[in-house]
């Protein structure tokens, strides 16, 4: 098969271009890079609930990444023809999208959201684009570091979307981990609140199945 | 051989040449019909020579968790006028770890498709078939979903009802 020869490998270089888009410590809050609608929107949603000002990072990320669209934010990139960008691939990237988790195995610029294929060695991660839950920078840093875990774990894997899947995968139980241990809690003015990871209880943790007696 | 009835397909097999095959006969009043992997290229062309003008389904599974690949083909004849079509389904079984059998695609094109499924599912793969690749799977996955030993990997979108 045509793959075998295409494949690349998740290489130990990856894990030093590791990029998380979450209000990290690392990303300053920016109040002048954004347009005015964005900035409305902070206004309004942002400041009772008193988060940080990078939060709204997220909401350009999902703003952006919605509005363009994956398929349209493709550029023409000759140079993207090796590494599974091929057409009999659909001239896709690689990537695994679920709704906390999207990796990305291309460089993603922060400011102006630009794909970057050409660099498959780097994978981006997208944490909660939807803002489900409510992040901090320290549940930021525990999903970052689960994330550099897992990319650690599976190094010498081809770098295949099912790879990716496996990963994103990991990635979404360990939020729900998070969730049912108590350190993220869900966002109640989300737009889609659907509490798609349980209900919430008193206790999550607390009894897993009803008795039935 | 059994001397039970034997259907008319295999006798004629077995008068004009002695070919290697061996009968499983009457799932549902069908003929059926096992043949060997390296048999198979020439009594397909034979078929449809014959008249088997169309090959209704082909299919594949996992005989036994230990056993053999089996590929499945569904032959008729369409033909104008006919009422009852006279049908023959033949069974080519293969051993697990290197399953090739020779792909029917250039004299029956609809089993393009479908020998493209059996690959995907249950990982035959057919000699000659122009474009094997994955169909329904995505195209990087891995493992062969439909095998009896197939453990699913555990992704969060399968979920337990809550």
């Amino acid at each position: 098969m045509a793959t075998a020869a295409a494949s690349s490998f998740l290489s130990p270089a990856a894990k030093f271009a590791l990029q998380s888009r979450c209000p990290s410590a690392k990303t300053a809050p920016r109040s002048v890079r954004f347009p005015p609608v964005r900035a409305q929107q902070e206004v309004k949603e942002e400041e009772p609930a008193a988060t940080v000002p990078p939060l709204q990072e997220e909401q350009a990320t999902a703003a952006a990444a919605a509005a363009k669209g994956p398929a349209q934010s493709l550029p023409r990139q000759p140079l993207a023809e090796s590494k599974n960008m091929g057409r009999e691939y659909g001239s896709q990237w690689l990537s695994c999208t679920t709704r906390h988790v999207r990796i990305y195995a291309a460089y993603i610029d922060p400011e102006t959201n630009a794909f970057d294929q050409t660099q498959t060695d780097k994978l981006t991660l997208m944490l909660d684009p939807t803002e489900e839950f409510v992040w901090t920078d320290e549940t930021c840093q525990m999903v970052y570091n689960e994330f550099q875990d897992l990319v650690d774990h599976y190094e010498g894997a081809p770098l295949s979307e099912y790879t990716l899947r496996l990963i994103g995968s990991d990635l979404e139980h360990y939020i729900r981990k998070l969730l049912y241990d108590g350190e993220i809690k869900y966002n109640m003015r989300s737009r889609v609140l659907n509490f798609s990871m349980g209900k919430p209880r008193v206790k999550f943790n607390s009894s897993q199945m009803p008795d039935v007696k | 051989m059994k001397t039970m009835q034997q259907g008319w397909l295999s006798n004629w097999l077995v008068k004009h040449e002695v070919v290697h095959r061996s009968l499983i006969f009457d799932h549902r009043g069908i003929e059926t019909l096992q043949i060997k992997a390296g048999d198979w290229d020439s009594i397909a062309i034979i078929l449809y020579v014959y008249g088997y003008n169309y090959i209704r389904s082909q299919c594949a599974y996992d005989v036994a968790p230990g056993g053999s690949l089996a590929s499945v083909y569904h032959l008729t004849r369409i033909q104008y006028g006919i009422d009852n079509p006279e049908e023959v389904c033949i069974k080519v079984f293969s051993q697990k770890d290197n399953p090739r059998i020779p792909s029917v695609f250039w004299i029956w094109r609809s089993a393009d498709f479908q020998e493209r499924e059996s690959y995907d599912m249950v990982g035959i793969s057919y000699d000659n078939h122009p474009r094997l690749k994955r169909i329904l799977m995505p195209g990087s996955w891995i493992g062969w979903p439909l095998r009896k030993d197939y453990i699913t990997p555990n992704f969060y979108e399968i979920q337990d009802a809550h």
